[in-house]
C-alpha cells in the first residue's frame, strides 16, 4: 500500500511540472591532453572532444544527440552524468549546477540520473546474479529494508521490462543480447532516475529485436515521465525516438532542433550530408548524390580554422575558412550554427 | 537466357560441439547469375557469414559441410581437393570481410599484401605485381597510390582500408566477390562511399557480388536479388524490388513492419514477438515458428519446401500471405 501511495503521489508531480526542464547544458567541454615523453611527461596538446555544447531535456521527453564516431556525443553523455568530470560549462540538473560537485556532493543526484550502455555483456557484472545486481541500488541507497523487500520490488520491475520473475536467479550469461538490454534498462530505472542517457542501448542488436527495445523505452517513459538523452550514429532510429535532435561535428553541435524539423528540413550542410548517405529501406528512392560528403573527419587534435566542417564543405564562403559561425536561430524550434543562414 | 555462375543447392554447415550439433546453414539454397548482386538479409545467427564461409571452403572442425552442393561453372566447390581450392580462392572468388583491421596484417605494408596475392595467382614478377598494385590502389580511390604501398595498415583510416581490402580481392579480377558486412563497420557517410564504389566495380569488372549485411537500407541501395535467412534456412528469395513490394514470408514481413526510418516519420514500430531461435536440437520444423503471427497445426509437424510462388519468387512457408491479404489475416 505504501508503495502504491507512493506512486500515485509522483504522478501528481510529474503532471504540474510538465514542461519542466530536466537537464541545461550550457557550454559543456572536456579536454583530454595529449602527452609525450618518458619519463618527463609534458602536455603537448588538447583533444578537444567536446568544446561548447549547450541543450536542454525536458521532462518526459527524449533528446537525440547523432554524429559520426568521434564526434564527442559519447563523452558529452558520460561528462553530463559525471563518469568523467567536465573541463569547464554548466550541467544544471534539475536546477543545480552539478558539474563542479564533489563526488559527496553528487551522491544524491546519482540516483536520479542513470546511463545504459551499447554493450550489455560489458555492463553487467558477470558474477552477479540479476537479483544481485539489481538490489545492489536498492541497498546501498537505502530505498528498501530487506533483501526479501528488494527481490519484490526487482521482479516486479523485469516484469515491467518484459521479463520473467524467475529470472531473478539467472546470471548474464543465461540471457540473449535483447534480454540483457532489458536487464540494463531495469536497472537504470529502478531508482526512478529523473533523466536516463542511453548510449547506443540498441545499437548491438538485431532489427526485430531492436523495435522490441525501443518500443519498450517509449512505454516506460510515458509511465515514469523520465527525460532520455538518446545518443546514436543510427539517423532512423534517432528520428523515431527524438523530440528534439542535435547533430554534432568534432565535439560541437552544429544543427539543433524540433526532431521533425531537422529530418525533413535539415540545413547545415553536414546534416545535409548525413541524410544524404542514410541508405533508405526501399529500392524505389535513391539517395540524392548532390549533398554526399567526401573525405573525412578531421583529427579532433588538429583541427581546422574556422568552421571545422569547411574542408568538406561543398557551399563554403572566405569567412568560413578564418570564423567559427555562432549558432543561428532559424526559427523557434530550429538553430543551426552555419554562414549560409546568416 | 544465362546460366547461374553459382548455383548452392541445400547446403547443410554442422558445427560439431560438446553441447550438441549447431545446425549453422541447415538448408540454403541460391542461384547467382553473372554480374549480379545478390544481397542475403538475415540477423545474427542466421547463417549469412557461415553459408559464404562453406562457399569459399573456410570452414574447420568442428565445422563440416555435411550436405548439398555449391556449383561454381558446374563444378561441385564441396568435393573439390584443397589444391584445387587454392585456384578459385582468392583468384575466381574472392571475399572482403567486415573489419579491415583485422584481415589486414599490421606487420606488413599494404603495397606486400597486395603484391603476394598477384605473385601468388597470377606468377608474374616483382615490378608487375608492383605496376598492378599501384593500379588497383588507384581504381579503389586511395590517393597517392605510389607512395601509399610503402603504408602500414594503421596508417590508413577505416574507410581506406576498406579500400585496400577491396584492392586486394579485385587484383586478381574475379568472378564472384563476396562481402561479409563491408560497411558494418565505418560511418554512415564512409559507407555512402564504399557503396558507390563497390557499385561502380561491380560494373567495371563484371563480376557478381554476394553482399551480405543486416541492413535492409543497404540491400535496399545494391542488390538485385535478396535472399533472406532465418535459422540457418532459406526463407524467400526474390529480385529486389519484388521483395519489398510484396514480401511473402511472415518473417520478412516482420523485418520490414520494425524498422524505422530517416526518410518518413513513423508513429509506430511493431516488433517481432520474442526472442531468435537456438541452433542446438532444432526439432524438424520451421525456425520461425516460435515467432510466427500465422502458424498453423501444418506448421508443427513438418518443414515446407521452399516452393516458387511467381517467377523468380521463392517462399518457405505454408502459409504465405501477401500485403493485401495481410490486413485480413492479422484481424482474423
Amino acid at each position: 500500500m505504501q508503495v502504491n501511495q507512493k506512486i500515485v503521489k509522483e504522478k501528481v508531480k510529474t503532471t504540474k511540472v510538465e514542461k519542466a526542464v530536466v537537464l541545461n547544458v550550457k557550454d559543456l567541454k572536456k579536454y583530454f591532453p595529449v602527452k609525450s615523453g618518458f619519463l618527463i611527461q609534458k602536455t603537448i596538446g588538447y583533444v578537444k572532444a567536446v568544446d561548447g555544447v549547450s541543450f536542454e531535456v525536458k521532462k518526459g521527453k527524449t533528446f537525440g544527440l547523432v554524429g559520426e564516431s568521434g564526434c564527442g556525443k559519447t563523452t558529452t553523455g558520460r561528462s553530463i552524468i559525471r563518469l568523467i568530470k567536465p573541463t569547464a560549462g554548466v550541467v544544471e540538473f534539475l536546477g543545480t549546477n552539478i558539474a563542479d560537485l564533489n563526488e559527496k556532493e553528487l551522491k544524491p543526484y546519482r540516483t536520479k540520473m542513470q546511463i545504459v550502455f551499447q554493450d550489455p555483456m560489458s555492463s553487467l557484472n558477470p558474477r552477479l546474479s540479476i537479483g544481485e545486481a539489481l538490489s545492489e541500488p536498492l541497498l546501498y541507497h537505502k530505498r528498501v529494508k530487506s533483501k526479501a523487500e528488494a527481490n519484490m520490488v526487482i521482479k516486479d520491475l523485469l516484469v515491467k521490462v518484459g521479463l520473467k520473475p524467475y529470472h531473478i536467479d539467472r546470471y548474464p550469461h543465461q540471457f540473449s543480447g535483447g534480454q540483457r538490454q532489458r536487464i540494463a534498462l531495469a536497472r537504470a530505472i529502478i531508482l526512478k532516475p529523473e533523466l536516463v542517457i542511453l548510449d547506443e542501448p540498441t545499437s548491438s542488436l538485431d532489427v526485430s529485436i531492436q523495435a522490441q527495445i525501443i518500443n519498450l523505452l517509449l512505454s516506460l517513459q510515458e509511465e515514469m515521465g523520465m527525460g532520455y538523452i538518446f545518443i546514436s550514429h543510427d539517423l532512423s532510429v534517432v528520428r523515431f525516438i527524438s523530440d528534439e535532435v542535435g547533430v554534432m561535428y568534432l565535439g560541437r553541435i552544429v544543427e539543433y532542433g524540433q526532431s521533425d524539423e531537422i529530418f525533413t528540413n535539415p540545413l547545415h550542410p553536414y546534416t545535409k550530408g548525413l541524410l544524404a548517405a542514410a541508405p533508405i529501406p526501399d529500392p524505389k528512392v535513391k539517395r540524392s548524390k548532390k549533398d554526399m560528403i567526401t573525405g573525412k573527419v578531421p583529427s579532433p587534435i588538429n583541427r581546422p580554422n574556422g568552421c571545422f566542417f569547411h574542408p568538406r564543405c561543398k557551399y563554403k564562403k572566405a569567412v568560413c575558412e578564418s570564423e567559427y559561425p555562432p549558432l543561428i536561430k532559424v526559427s523557434d524550434t530550429h538553430w543551426v550554427s552555419c554562414y549560409l543562414y546568416a | 537466357m544465362t546460366e547461374p555462375i553459382l548455383i548452392v543447392k541445400d547446403l547443410r554447415t554442422y558445427f560439431y560441439q560438446e553441447e550438441g550439433v549447431i545446425k549453422a546453414v541447415d538448408g540454403v539454397s541460391f542461384d547467382l547469375y553473372p554480374e549480379e548482386v545478390l544481397g542475403i538479409v538475415g540477423e545474427t545467427g542466421s547463417g549469412k557469414s557461415v553459408t559464404v564461409k562453406s562457399i569459399m571452403r573456410l570452414i574447420f572442425p568442428p565445422g563440416k559441410i555435411v550436405g548439398g552442393r555449391i556449383l561454381y561453372r558446374g563444378k561441385d566447390l564441396v568435393q573439390l581437393s584443397e589444391r584445387d581450392m587454392l585456384e578459385i580462392r582468392g583468384k575466381r572468388i574472392s571475399m572482403i570481410f567486415q573489419d579491415p583491421m583485422s584481415s589486414l596484417n599490421p606487420l606488413f605494408t599494404i603495397g606486400d599484401q597486395l603484391m603476394e596475392t598477384i605473385k601468388f595467382h597470377q606468377k608474374v614478377n616483382e615490378d608487375t605485381a608492383r605496376r598492378k598494385a599501384i593500379e588497383m590502389l588507384d581504381r579503389v580511390g586511395v590517393p597517392n597510390p605510389r607512395e601509399r604501398l610503402n603504408s602500414y595498415p594503421f596508417e590508413f583510416s577505416g574507410g581506406m582500408r576498406q579500400r585496400v581490402v577491396i584492392a586486394i580481392a579485385l587484383s586478381c579480377d574475379p568472378d564472384i566477390l563476396i562481402a561479409d558486412e563491408p560497411t558494418t563497420s565505418v560511418d554512415v557517410t564512409i559507407q555512402a562511399q564504399i557503396l558507390d564504389l563497390m557499385k561502380e566495380l561491380q560494373r567495371q569488372f563484371h563480376m557478381a557480388v554476394i553482399f551480405i549485411t543486416h541492413d535492409l537500407g543497404v540491400v535496399a541501395e545494391i542488390a538485385d536479388e535478396i535472399m533472406v535467412l532465418y535459422g540457418g534456412k532459406t526463407m524467400e528469395t526474390a529480385p529486389t524490388e519484388i521483395l519489398f513490394d510484396n514480401p511473402l514470408h511472415p518473417y520478412t514481413h516482420g523485418l520490414f513492419n520494425c524498422i524505422p526510418r530517416v526518410d518518413k516519420k513513423i508513429s509506430h514500430l511493431e516488433p517481432i514477438p520474442g526472442q531468435p531461435p537456438q541452433m542446438i536440437d532444432v526439432p524438424p520444423v520451421c525456425p520461425f515458428l516460435p515467432r510466427c503471427p500465422v502458424k498453423t497445426e501444418q506448421c508443427e509437424q513438418s518443414l515446407p519446401d521452399i516452393v516458387e510462388v511467381e517467377p523468380k519468387h521463392f517462399v518457405r512457408c505454408f502459409n504465405y500471405f501477401s500485403n493485401k491479404i495481410k490486413e485480413s489475416t492479422r484481424v482474423g
